[in-house]
């Protein structure tokens, strides 16, 4: 069935507010009542956390009718923003204290942070890979950068062989030949930018003077494969982010359920009757 | 220095003959009925009769209880009964008897054994699953014929609980399935020992074009079983009286355009310039040419375009059961002297159409037909409107092809043809994150081996994966000796029976999509298996079965977080506009 994105957000948000709303009101009345909130928002903030990390698990099941992904992830973006609210209420907008507190606070907060990023790559990065290049799997950006690397050196090899002159060869070894072999560093990988590849270009273009007619005919050929490594390290670098992330938000909640499910032993065992 | 030019014969028809037909076999063919009654002398020196029937045709020897054709099977070849009886089943078969185990749904606990069930290696079969007995069908290896046969072990078990027609020597079966490229209605067994003359569907083609009578004998049996009930199912025709019918029935010209094994030559046709390809799609109706008639698709598709610059701009695809010219017709009823065709009509690698002389629509349709309901429909609103004829999509208007795609997108489904698809893989890139969840799910379904491959042809945002789309023509089933591939008459998902699959390769060199993966097998400790006689391993068809059995539905589909696959009816334009649009 078609959905329309914008009708899904509106009102998922919508349901999501009158849930907050009612939560807090919930808590406030309770308290105006002297009765005690913060096991009952324990309960939900841990719930909350467990469902959250239910989906990882829906994941590895695919053959059992347990819904769609696609309605797993809206539940998880959802119920994940509203736990911000509960997470307020339940602390009471206090910073926390103590090595655990602070640790549970800590692994919460950089869980959902990685998970905001994580929305946000996912909603902007697949347009980039779209417009950017061929189409790519990730696993086999290795082998495509070797071919790549392959037909550089041939090119260059040959562009000697035919005009005797290694003006192109000296220039290749001395500023190409690692923008062909590797990938690129972290800094790309985070950020993303054309600058390597315009230095290049223009420098290719500056040393055209220079170069016999062979040289010339070789260097445009580099000129499309500059192009095409590029776009290829924008692939693997955009891909990978979007890959890389997943293990990150993962590896944070198994850690947050664990601290998380401590937390609430210890609350319930040491709650002192409140 | 190499040589320029090689000199080499140039390839000709019958260099692949169908069968092994020696002389004598053509001389005892030529005495006998129907071929003793066609004059040769009708045939061109290029295209003779004794060709054809050495060409053409193959004679088969059956054993009692060998299935023939089944239905369900896409016929390619008719069948002339030379010697004995065979039997036609008046009733559905069993899918086992047939050698097509039915895949019951899974349970759920048999979802979740798939948890610690499913095989480390990749395409694992147990021994007892590679038995072709596996699944209850009978299969017999005949040296002298080369390929195997499913057959029925109890013929008289099944003769006395199953309602059958019987047909003798000299009669003729199959011949409406051959040329329409339909599935067969019904299934034929050897009742005993029997003798066949398979006709392909090129030399049944080339007889009927010659031979008036076998012409007229294969389209009376079309007017006969399937003509009014096609001509009822379009819009127009639907609520004419049963005289106008009876007219229209008679009037109703059968053509065929393009190439029936236009999937042989695909992959160099989508190697050309896109101005080529449409130049080489043979022409139904020009534009600007005086309209002769109305069509009706009867299998295949077809492009409607338009002149645009040099070139020519896909407007719409039309299949089974839509109409072309009914703009144009309206107009001529409307007392409009000068019309012309606006859009050109061409097949896509092949098309069947039915012809309606537009003497005949202007005189026993239109004023019969509610053309007030039609013309709504054509979008004009207005009776007197002549800007239907001026509207493009007004020519399409009946069915549901009103194309709201643009044209890029038409151009590239039409180039590649997926239109063909019912149940095509498409991929928004804007949406896709590359997670392969969509792979994985389906791997695990499939005891870890993924059925499908993310990558393939894109248009803008839009990717075909490389999916099986169980099509609405799906010619990897022609062909198949087993049958093992056949389309699942209730849900219409084509699939694989992996235990009648005997790895000849036929239906992934028949694909044009190349959805069929041939693969070796092995069992569960890793030892492939390999083929006693010529020690090569054991291949098995695979390809996407639509999650068939799964409690889930298409796996992949619904292992997407982000909505960006989707599997969808290439059929249902409207469908495809409204997931972009989403």
């Amino acid at each position: 069935m078609v959905r329309s994105f914008w009708k899904r957000r509106i009102r998922n948000s919508g349901l999501l507010m009158v849930a907050l709303a009612l939560v807090w009101l919930w808590v406030r009345t309770r308290e105006r009542n002297l009765q005690p909130v913060a096991h009952e928002t324990g309960y939900i903030m841990i719930a909350a956390v467990f469902f959250l990390a239910l989906y990882n698990i829906r994941k590895k099941v695919p053959f059992l009718p347990l819904g769609t992904s696609s309605t797993w992830l809206q539940w998880h973006l959802y119920v994940g923003l509203g736990s911000i609210g509960v997470f307020a209420l339940h602390t009471g907008w206090h910073w926390p204290t103590g090595i655990f507190e602070t640790s549970l606070f800590a692994l919460y907060a950089s869980t959902m942070l990685s998970g905001l990023f994580g929305l946000y790559w996912t909603r902007t990065i697949p347009g980039q890979l779209a417009r950017v290049g061929d189409e790519v799997t990730f696993e086999r950006i290795p082998a495509l950068r070797r071919r790549m690397q392959w037909q550089a050196n041939e090119t260059v090899i040959e562009s000697v062989a035919a005009s005797g002159t290694t003006t192109l060869a000296d220039f290749y070894s001395a500023q190409m030949y690692g923008f062909f072999r590797l990938p690129r560093g972290v800094k790309y990988f985070l950020r993303p930018t054309t600058s390597r590849r315009k230095s290049l270009l223009a420098d290719m273009q500056h040393l055209q003077r220079y170069l016999s007619e062979p040289e010339r005919k070789a260097c445009e050929k580099l000129f499309a494969l500059v192009r095409r490594k590029d776009e290829l390290d924008f692939h693997g670098a955009r891909q990978g982010l979007l890959k890389y992330w997943l293990f990150v938000h993962i590896g944070l909640t198994y850690a947050l359920v664990l601290a998380a499910s401590l937390h609430g032993l210890m609350a319930t065992a040491f709650g002192g009757g409140l | 220095m190499p040589e320029l030019e090689i000199a080499i014969p140039r390839p000709q028809r019958w260099d692949e003959p169908f069968g092994r037909m020696t002389d004598g076999d053509v001389n005892y063919l030529l005495k006998i009925e129907p071929f003793c009654r066609i004059d040769a002398r009708t045939f061109p020196p290029t295209l003779p009769l004794r060709g054809i029937l050495q060409g053409d045709t193959r004679i088969v020897r059956y054993e009692p209880g060998d299935l023939i054709v089944r239905e369900g099977d896409y016929g390619h070849s008719a069948f002339l009964v030379l010697a004995g009886t065979v039997r036609v089943a008046l009733e559905r078969l069993s899918p086992k008897l047939l050698g097509r185990a039915e895949r019951p749904r899974r349970t759920w606990r048999q979802a979740i054994a798939q948890l610690w069930h499913n095989s480390r290696l990749p395409e694992v079969r147990r021994r007892a699953e590679i038995k072709p007995a596996a699944n209850g069908a009978s299969i017999r290896h005949d040296p002298a014929e080369g390929t195997p046969r499913v057959f029925v072990q109890d013929v008289p078990q099944l003769l006395s609980t199953t309602g059958t027609a019987r047909l003798g020597t000299g009669e003729i079966f199959g011949e409406l399935a051959a040329m329409t490229r339909t599935p067969r209605t019904a299934t034929v067994l050897a009742e005993g020992k029997a003798t066949l003359l398979e006709i392909r569907w090129q030399g049944l083609r080339d007889l009927m074009r010659r031979t008036p009578a076998i012409r007229t004998h294969v389209e009376r049996l079309y007017r006969e079983n399937s003509l009014r009930a096609h001509l009822r199912e379009t819009e127009l025709l639907r609520d004419l009286p049963g005289p106008q019918l009876d007219t229209v029935v008679a009037a109703t010209q059968f053509e065929s355009y393009g190439n029936f094994d236009w999937y042989a030559d695909f992959g160099a046709q989508r190697r050309r310039e896109a101005a080529e390809q449409i130049a080489a799609e043979p022409l139904i109706a020009a534009e600007g040419d005086r309209p002769t008639g109305l069509f009706l698709i009867r299998s295949g598709f077809a492009r409607v375009s338009q002149r645009y610059g040099h070139g020519h701009r896909t407007l719409a695809y039309i299949g089974k059961g839509h109409v072309f010219g009914l703009a144009e017709m309206a107009a001529m009823f409307d007392g409009n002297g000068d019309v012309a065709w606006q859009n050109s009509l061409r097949a896509i690698g092949y098309v069947d159409v039915l012809k309606i002389p537009a003497d005949v629509v202007l005189q026993q349709v239109f004023p019969n037909c509610k053309l007030q309901n039609v013309k709504c429909k054509m979008q004009t609103g207005d009776k007197e409107d002549q800007s239907a004829i001026r509207n493009p999509q007004s020519v399409i208007a009946v069915g549901d092809t009103a194309a709201p795609l643009d044209s890029s997108l038409l151009d590239f489904l039409a180039d590649h043809r997926f239109l063909n698809g019912t149940q095509t893989m498409l991929i928004d890139l804007e949406r896709c994150t590359r997670c392969d969840d969509c792979v994985r799910a389906c791997a695990t379904t499939h005891d870890n081996n993924p059925r499908f491959v993310r990558q393939g042809p894109t248009h803008h945002q839009v990717m075909i994966a490389n999916a099986c789309m169980h099509c609405v023509d799906p010619v990897c089933m022609i062909g198949c000796p087993t049958g093992a591939i056949a389309r699942d008459t209730d849900v219409g998902t084509v699939r694989i029976d992996d235990h009648t699959c005997i790895g000849c390769s036929t239906c992934a060199n028949s694909c044009p999509y190349d959805a069929i993966r041939m693969v070796e097998i092995r069992e569960p400790s890793g030892a492939i298996y390999i083929d006693e006689a010529t020690q090569l391993p054991i291949l098995k068809a695979t390809k996407c079965d639509y999650c068939t059995g799964q409690l889930t539905g298409p796996a992949c589909q619904a292992a997407c977080p982000h909505d960006a696959l989707v599997r969808i009816d290439m059929g249902k334009v409207e469908q495809v506009s409204a997931w972009l649009g989403r």
